[in-house]
């Protein structure tokens, strides 16, 4: 059945059609402002927004300086990286022109995000040639709640799901295109930014193997080769790097990276992935089955099964969260476009088999209805989803004013909006606690920190990186990664906790806490806490040796 | 299976998750009827496991009748 077959679409239905697609537009295009008011915002701060980007940012300058981050924790300065260092390689020139500083960084992300959605603007425009549907996808990826907190951050992941995307999408044609130097061209590049993401971040492992069963499905033979050669490059890289950092790199990166799940933090990101997103799963899961069991399966379909499977439920582990469903939702994006594209073109067929026969032939007759009933749902999906997904800051003129009319109340920190969140700012296990706006009492507070760790004659350890790497003194420690050592039994951390016993530290700031239960004794044996700072709506205890 | 042009079918690719499913169920239950001395009987992640390996086999059964068409 080819559902193309239908009665003229009536004038007044087309320009409704126009009307509710103009107003999915502008929602999402005002999205896309509130991300880039974000995004610059972010940009001018000049302290850790997210727990754990100072860190980053000391991997960055390592590289700069020709060091591997990958390090023996148990000696001084007690620092190490977990993560694949392609994204910190990336932003080392910045160091060398423009010092320590998170703007580069958190710039990278940002324009990341920017061309993982014109990737997946141009994906459904080639599978569905309609320029407003593509753009609504592509912009609708940046609208989501998830994209929007970790896009513009010096963090890894934006980047990683951005060469995920690239990857996915040159390969998804590459079987069909016939010259074989321009197929093999294509080939390479796709598995070439396969290796990128995997040396971005581990979680691109479910990328990898998708395209694989991809290719499989579509050409055994190809997929073999391919993939053998790939992961023979890809083994050589780990291995050089293993040898290189003396075993650290096996040990930092995927020994103490391996976490405990916590199935109540899984439940919770998936209700909550489901309610944000809900919109765009059900024609992206529609899509899925339909190729499933009426056309052939594509590799946004396997690449969507995966990452919501895996990196769903890898989202519950300690360290997770729901940043590890941005490639769900990138996947997601492209499948419900193509659903979008290919429903207003009346583009799909049903082969004879036994579900056509038992679930289409009945509803043959209501197909022209359908049709024209899709030109009024098609935009009211997107709208929905834009009004799921929805996040602003409530304050100053512009968004104070909105928010008044929207009737929307701040339930986040520096009054934002954020509608993850309850009224009385609840949220799931594993969401991010970020995505309001910040402000210059905010860059005060950090001054303030900063300046007492200048003022000491000692060392300072500091749980966010930037405070101490803001007056050119060095980060000592990576709390996180002290405590995922400490929780495979491979942390002993004895000089640490000598040289606290011994008061050798002028000051210790401390945020989450995350260090393992021995450090943390130590320092409430041998330090008070003779201060607190606010900065983002966080609290920083600020600690000096106890008299002796 | 290694010639250039040939591609899964729907049969083939409903075989595999039939037998991945069958054989990933059994390996679950298998868990607790080799390991006699464990405790607990089947806990929830291992619930969680059966149901969707059996939601696997399940999904192949349903693809053999589609037959030669490319999966």
């Amino acid at each position: 059945m080819n559902t193309a077959a239908h009665a003229p679409t009536p004038r007044w239905l087309t320009a409704l059609h126009r009307l509710l697609m103009a107003s999915a537009l502008l929602l999402l295009m005002f999205h896309l402002a509130v991300y880039i008011g974000y995004a610059v915002n972010l940009m001018r701060f000049p302290f850790d927004y997210d727990q754990g980007e100072g860190f980053e940012l000391v991997d960055t300058m390592l590289f700069s300086q020709g060091q591997w981050p990958y390090r023996d924790t148990e000696a001084f300065p007690f620092y190490s990286s977990n993560y694949p260092p392609l994204f910190h390689i990336v932003a080392a020139p910045f160091v060398w022109v423009f010092g320590a500083a998170y703007w580069y960084g958190r710039l990278l992300g940002f324009l990341g995000t920017l061309v993982t959605a014109s990737a997946i603007a141009y994906a459904v425009y080639r599978e569905g040639r309609n320029r407003p549907i593509a753009l609504i996808a592509g912009l609708a990826f940046l609208a989501s709640n998830t994209v929007y907190h970790i896009g513009p951050l010096f963090r890894q992941h934006a980047s990683m799901v951005m060469f995920e995307t690239l990857a996915v999408v040159l390969l998804a044609n590459a079987n069909e295109i016939t010259d074989r130097k321009q197929r093999r061209r294509r080939l390479a590049l796709g598995f070439g930014f396969i290796l990128a993401a995997g040396y971005t971040k581990q979680l691109a492992l479910i990328t990898a193997v998708a395209a694989g069963i991809f290719l499989f499905i579509r050409q055994p033979r190809r997929a073999l080769v391919w993939g053998i050669g790939a992961g023979i490059v890809g083994v050589v890289i780990f291995g050089w790097m293993t040898l290189a950092t003396g075993g650290e790199w096996w040990r930092q990166a995927i020994l103490a990276n391996v976490n405990e799940l916590r199935i109540v933090q899984t439940v919770a990101l998936f209700n909550q992935w489901f309610g944000l997103h809900g919109f765009l799963i059900v024609p992206a899961v529609l899509l899925a089955i339909y190729e499933l069991y009426f056309d052939r399966l594509s590799i946004y379909t396997l690449w969507f099964v995966f990452a919501v499977i895996v990196n769903g439920a890898a989202s519950g582990t300690w360290g997770g969260g729901d940043s590890y469903f941005t490639t769900a939702i990138a996947a997601l994006c492209i499948l419900s476009g193509i659903f979008a594209s290919r429903t207003l073109r009346g583009g799909w067929n049903f082969p004879a088999n036994y579900l056509t026969r038992w679930l289409i032939n009945p509803l043959r007759r209501a197909a022209p209805l359908l049709a024209q009933a899709a030109l009024v749902i098609v935009p009211l999906l997107y709208l929905g989803y834009g009004r799921a997904v929805l996040h602003m800051p409530t304050d100053g003129a512009i968004f104070g004013a909105l928010s008044q009319a929207l009737g929307l109340h701040p339930n986040a920190l520096n009054g934002f909006y954020d509608s993850a969140r309850t009224a009385d700012g609840q949220y799931a296990t594993g969401y991010a606690n970020i995505g309001h706006w910040t402000t210059e009492a905010d860059i005060e507070a950090g001054w303030k920190i900063s300046n007492l760790i200048r003022a000491s004659n000692q060392p300072a350890i500091s749980e966010d990186a930037g405070f101490s790497l803001m007056v050119g003194r060095p980060a000592i420690t990576n709390p996180t990664q002290l405590l995922n050592l400490d929780k495979k039994g491979l942390y002993k951390g004895n000089e640490l906790v000598r040289m606290i016993e011994a008061q050798e530290f002028g000051l210790i700031v401390l945020r989450a806490q995350f260090y393992p239960d021995r450090v943390l004794q130590a320092i409430s044996r041998r330090y008070d806490q003779f201060d607190t700072v606010t900065m983002n709506g966080f609290n920083y205890l600020l600690l000096h040796p106890k008299p002796e | 299976m290694f010639t250039n042009d040939f591609t899964l079918t729907k049969r083939h690719l409903g075989g595999l998750l039939l037998v991945i499913g069958g054989l990933a169920f059994t390996a679950i239950l298998s868990i607790d009827l080799l390991d006699a001395g464990r405790e607990g009987g089947i806990g929830p992640a291992q619930q969680i496991a059966l149901i969707s390996s059996a939601l696997v086999a399940l999904l192949g059964l349903t693809l053999i009748p589609l037959g030669s068409r490319p999966a």
